[in-house]
């Protein structure tokens, strides 16, 4: 299997290499490229490729859905040349494989949706998030929530958590905020695409937020978390957004602005590597479960004809790639300045 | 020794299935052979699953490099197999001898192709519109009317779903083995003055028994292996045993693609090699239900037989 896509990749190079000499004139490299992972990032690489296609002659990228911890995988096994992940590479995988780079594209977030009759606006904090999540707040009438939101009339209704069953960014994200502002949950459960969930009564698992949603919208009385792609489908099901509690001890709704104000927070502290988690960030302002959406990618690549397409690619993507009319319908949020500058020095690396 | 093309031909031929079946097995004994040692034989009755925290640095247990804090139990995957299984053959049994004496004894002559038919194609739908359905129609029916907590998803949507699935199997292997029934044990039983309950049920059904336990075993085997429409009603329970119809469970199926994605982010490779570990105990299950299947009826080989 791996000698035959060896050979594969080193004909296609080959013929990259022939087809580069015989064109004089500037022209994207015509190397097929494959895009592989979070299902999260997929709507925004198809959109891109589509409009990438039509503008650069030439160009020959396959995008395809599969899941987070695939694309990391597909990746450093060289199976795909650009893995798509809600989430960047663990130390632990950075250091058996130096080479891969995890590649900010996009800022996304995710909305911590409630069911509640009757009930439009509804504080959460990540204690409180925890505790229902942990099966110690049953009850949505718990003092604990009641506390947080004054003049509000909680039911006397048993909580229905929904989590995702599948692995995804999205509970990676989430438990990480959890994982961020509670101590109890960072000792025990901490973070991870698929976490060890305690078992409740009643509790749901469902698979991908589109059954994350049908499963919160079909339970009154329920909580989930789910990709700020799916907001609108969530208000127009009923589903409530609540306001988290933020790091400056502000109750935050995910809006361009608290999203952005989030982003601008870390921007400044992201490291070269850009392996850094912008949940629970600084700032009043900043909403607290915002995170980058990466591509990871090797910076060697078996030929230099595959680097340079993928460069054209991945520069492309966060300049015309991060205009309104692609982020817009899937609700990401372009790079801040100072985090586009780092992302573009990584994309330099690609040899 | 005179030599044949023919038959050395068709053996080797034949010979590819198996090879290709004890080829999987191999690999995955293989593949597996570390998470074996690490998980010992408890991890049969351990109910609590941790992948372990994959974003720290692994730690060495007993010479073998884990993630920290990974705890692999499985005696809640294997429960909610078997118990899912069990209660889909135990709905679709009664449905499936239902329509299929129907079809065999009630229908005109004229409409049974058409209605066998129709049975037949129920058995080709893509499982993930069964799990469609169950996840539009019957989750938020038994969460409305039957579950005390209005919680829709778990055993019983999974084993219902399941049923659905596997009541044509059986009810189309069970039809034709009605139609072979010879014309004169049913007129003679008629001549005797049986009547049509009795002509079915004693002298009919009991030439066909082994019939219908060959096609309860095909049905079983698709029970126990289904994932995708398990996988969207189950409510992917971890950690803890059903203890009602309502309750969430994860079958092996279902959890090993749920988990898969996760898995591969380890930087150890233990969760790939478990969940590998994990798929052997599902063959061994499933073979050891076919094999107590075929010793109950030694008939009922002849089933695939007739039905093709």
């Amino acid at each position: 299997m791996k000698i035959l896509t060896n050979l594969l990749r080193s004909g296609v190079a080959a013929l990259a290499i022939a087809s580069a000499a015989g064109a004089a004139h500037a022209q994207t490299v015509d190397v097929p490229l494959i895009e592989s992972g979070s299902s999260l990032l997929y709507p925004l690489f198809n959109a891109w490729v589509a409009s990438y296609s039509a503008s650069h002659t030439g160009a020959d990228i396959t995008t395809t859905s599969t899941g987070s911890g695939a694309g990391i995988a597909q990746s450093i096994k060289g199976l795909v040349q650009i893995g798509a992940s809600d989430a960047y590479m663990s130390d632990a995988l950075v250091k058996a494989n130096p080479t891969m780079m995890s590649i900010p594209l996009a800022i996304s977030s995710q909305a911590v949706n409630f069911n509640l009759p009757g009930i439009s606006h509804l504080n959460l904090s990540g204690p409180i998030l925890a505790g229902i999540y942990e099966g110690k707040i049953t009850q949505w009438n718990d003092p604990a929530i009641v506390a947080a939101n004054p003049g509000v009339s909680l039911p006397n209704h048993v909580i229905i958590p929904v989590h995702r069953l599948d692995g995804s960014g999205d509970t990676f994200i989430f438990t990480q905020y959890l994982s961020a502002s509670d101590a109890g949950w960072a000792s025990t459960l901490k973070y991870g695409t698929s976490v060890s969930w305690p078992a409740i009564a009643g509790e749901i698992g469902a698979k991908g937020n589109s059954g994350m949603l049908s499963a919160a919208a079909a339970n009154p009385y329920s909580i989930a978390y789910i990709g700020i792609s799916f907001a609108n489908k969530a208000a127009s099901s009923g589903l409530g957004q609540a306001a988290l509690l933020n790091k400056a001890g502000q109750y935050v709704l995910p809006t361009d602005e608290t999203i952005t104000a989030a982003a601008e927070s870390v921007a400044n502290t992201t490291p070269a590597d850009e392996r850094i988690s912008m949940i629970f960030a600084e700032g009043a302002n900043a909403y607290p479960i915002v995170n980058y959406e990466y591509a990871i990618v090797n910076s060697h690549q078996p030929a230099a004809a595959i680097a340079s397409a993928m460069h054209d690619f991945l520069t492309w993507a966060i300049n015309e790639g991060s205009s309104p009319s692609f982020m817009k319908p899937v609700h990401f949020l372009p790079l801040p300045p100072a985090v586009k500058a780092l992302s573009q020095a990584q994309i330099d690396k690609l040899q | 020794m005179q030599i044949r093309p023919f038959r050395l031909s068709v053996l080797s031929l034949s010979l590819l299935i198996p090879a290709a079946l004890v080829a999987v097995v191999l690999f995955l004994v293989v593949y597996s052979g570390q998470a074996m040692l690490f998980n010992g034989l408890h991890f049969i009755f351990n109910i609590n699953w941790n992948l372990g925290d994959l974003y720290s640095d692994p730690v060495t247990v007993n010479g073998i490099s884990v993630p920290p804090g990974a705890n692999y139990g499985i005696l809640v995957f294997i429960v909610g197999t078997l118990l899912s299984s069990f209660i889909a053959i135990l709905i679709a049994v009664p449905l499936s001898v239902g329509s299929a004496i129907f079809l065999a004894e009630a229908v005109p002559h004229r409409i049974r192709p058409v209605l066998s038919m129709l049975v037949e194609l129920v058995a080709v739908v893509p499982s993930v519109v069964f799990g469609l359905w169950g996840i539009a129609v019957l989750v938020p029916f038994i969460g409305h009317y039957l579950s005390p907590t209005g919680n829709g998803y778990g055993l019983l949507a999974s084993a219902i779903v399941l049923a659905l699935m596997v009541t044509p199997i059986i009810a189309s292997t069970l039809l034709d083995a009605l139609m072979q029934v010879p014309k004169e044990n049913r007129e003679s039983a008629f001549a005797l003055g049986a009547t049509h309950f009795e002509v079915v049920s004693k002298a009919m059904m009991p030439m066909v028994r082994t019939t219908l336990i060959g096609g309860i075993v095909l049905a079983l085997g698709r029970a126990l292996g289904e994932t995708m429409a398990v996988l969207m009603v189950s409510g992917g329970g971890i950690n803890i045993l059903p203890d009602s119809p309502f309750a969430p469970i994860s079958t092996i199926a279902s959890f090993i693609v749920s988990q898969l994605d996760s898995a591969e982010a380890d930087p150890t490779n233990m969760s790939v090699r478990t969940l590998s570990e994990l798929a052997l105990v599902l063959f061994l299950i499933t073979l050891t239900v076919n094999a107590t299947a075929k010793l109950l009826t030694s008939g009922a080989l002849n089933v695939r037989k007739r039905q093709s």
